[in-house]
């Protein structure tokens, strides 16, 4: 659906700023791709790079078979009028209505009196605002501004749907509600969504695959259940520290004993695989911590666990766990 | 005498003021979608206009007014009397309202333009659709800005000859040392602009309510 080659980015200045490295990335269609970043990763610029509003310095993107670089700047607005895009900081228009603001892009692409109204209340509908129809701006809550920005966003019945920040300017609870509108939106439409973000629960929450950005370069790209169960990158693994695994009390490390991380996935998290193990080999285990939660649908199971025993049992041990398909990390 | 006066005080403040806007303000939508980052860049224009308005502002009024008399002769058919006040108040306010205009439109923000242009709004659609209608409530400040602007100038008009209430204070009340007609022209003028600025505030303040 969208590729990126080996797209560059150099913004201006002194000294110019150099924001997206060669990237290289494909985002499949139907689905919700989540780029996770720290804020001045290039997040914002890369998914603006999507529908040109930033041009990139160098690479190609291309969008459904199309090289968005070439198009000249009537064709990109044909080409826009088919995505949508969400900000986090709403940008509607504060002199129009509910209504208003969700008439805009059909305006633009020169919708009929009669066929606008239809599809706005429909749309205000789904995003669940119709009561809201005749309220400006100024009289929303952060989430029904976001709700109205969806529909807007939804309005010409694109394919793609940019969300930048869409949920970082609103309280936990809002953002939970919208993320499952997305989510909803997501499914029912078939809409693919390329959302930008810097907090890991959204990733978790929404999203089928994950892009990691750092320092304008891609760190890491694969569905989230395995960049987040299995980081390879060490910016990876320090984005995901305080995520997962609480920082251990050092009173309460015993150095002579070895430290482990497991994760089980999918079905793994249902099985005894702890108490078979202490059974099989001879080796204390002691729990520090321990979590169930899910990944979009996914189940998986995180536990911190100290082993004593002796070294050979330690690593047969460990050798079982690999082998009944846990992730096992040594910490130390 | 005061009726005619306030008449011809009004006649020239209204129709230069009108007259101004209609001029002003696509040379302020000019001025702001020409610069830097925003949806039609072009940096050597909007320094080229940049310029221009700033020695339009510079000149001062009883100079501008005497300089273009023959300008004004060709538009009025004469250098003196009101309708020939009409054009120099008209040229002093053109940038004027320029400036406030693109003051108004810069206060928009950019999200919200953004925002149009990745629904694929053409630059024209952004101007009427954005910001216009966006900008509407300080444009309606601006407008009030300049008519009072334009009372106190059109007392300087008085000099070539320009009619109007401050034509009749200096004539009257002051070469002839008719007090009563002073104030009585002061109470006038007083009056119109804040019957002007009070109007101005109430329409924006409606516009912003929404």
């Amino acid at each position: 659906m969208i590729r990126f080659k080996g797209v560059e980015k150099t913004f201006g200045g002194t000294p110019p700023v150099h924001a997206l490295k060669g990237i290289d990335l494909e985002i499949p269609a139907g689905k919700i791709f989540g780029i996770i970043g720290q804020s001045g990763a290039g997040k914002s610029t890369l998914l603006r790079c999507i529908n040109m509003l930033e041009r990139p310095s160098g690479g190609e993107v291309w969008v459904d078979d199309l090289l968005m670089n070439d198009l000249t700047p009537s064709q990109l607005r044909q080409e826009r009028k088919k995505m949508g895009m969400i900000f986090q900081h709403f940008n509607l228009l504060n002199s129009r209505t509910v209504f208003g603001n969700v008439a805009f892009p059909l305006e633009i692409i020169k919708t009929g009196k009669y066929k606008i109204r239809e599809r706005v209340l429909s749309l205000l509908d789904l995003v669940g605002l119709a009561d809201k129809i005749h309220a400006y701006p100024s009289q929303l809550s952060g989430g029904q501004k976001q709700r109205v920005g969806i529909a807007r966003a939804l309005a010409t019945k694109p394919r793609l749907l940019l969300c930048d920040e869409a949920t970082s300017a609103l309280d936990p609870e809002t953002t939970k509600s919208v993320l499952q509108l997305l989510q909803k939106i997501n499914q029912t439409l078939n809409l693919t969504i390329v959302l930008i973000t810097h907090e890991m629960p959204v990733i978790q929450e929404i999203c089928d695959y994950v892009a990691v950005l750092e320092d304008g370069a891609l760190q890491e790209v694969g569905p989230v259940i395995d960049v987040f169960t299995r980081p390879r990158t060490p910016s990876t693994q320090r984005m995901l520290q305080g995520f997962f695994a609480p920082r251990i009390p050092s009173q309460l490390r015993n150095s002579k004993n070895t430290l482990l991380r497991l994760t089980f996935v999918d079905q793994k998290a249902h099985e005894p695989i702890i108490s078979k193990m202490i059974r099989h080999y001879d080796i204390d285990a002691n729990i520090l911590f321990g979590r169930i939660d899910q990944m979009k649908t996914t189940p998986f199971g995180l536990l911190l666990m100290e082993l004593s025993g002796s070294q050979p049992q330690i690593e047969k041990s460990i050798n079982f766990l690999k082998e009944n398909l846990v992730e096992v990390e040594v910490l130390s | 005498m005061l009726w005619q006066a306030t008449l011809e005080t009004l006649t020239m403040v209204g129709i230069s003021t009108a007259v101004a806007a209609l001029c002003g303000l696509p040379l302020g939508i000019c001025l702001t979608i020409t610069d830097k980052h925003h949806i039609l860049e072009q940096p050597y224009l909007n320094k080229l206009l940049g310029s221009i308005v700033n020695i339009g502002r510079s000149v001062p009024f009883i100079i501008l007014m005497v300089a273009i008399i023959p300008f004004t002769r060709r538009i009025a058919g004469t250098s003196i009397g009101t309708t020939a006040a009409i054009v120099p108040l008209t040229v002093a306010a053109i940038p004027f309202v320029a400036r406030l205009v693109e003051t108004a439109m810069k206060e928009i923000d950019p999200g919200v333009i953004e925002a149009a242009e990745s629904m694929g709004a053409s630059p024209p659609e952004i101007i009427s659709k954005i910001l216009i209608p966006e900008a509407l409530p300080s444009l309606i400040l601006a407008l009030t800005l300049t008519a009072v602007n334009l009372i106190g100038y059109s007392a300087m008009a008085g000099a070539i000859g320009g009619g109007g209430l401050g034509d009749l204070a200096i004539r009257f009340g002051y070469q002839r040392f008719r007090a009563d007609i002073m104030l009585q022209t002061v109470i006038i003028l007083v009056v119109l602009v804040q019957g002007i600025q009070m109007l101005g505030d109430k329409i924006a303040q409606r516009l912003y309510n929404r």
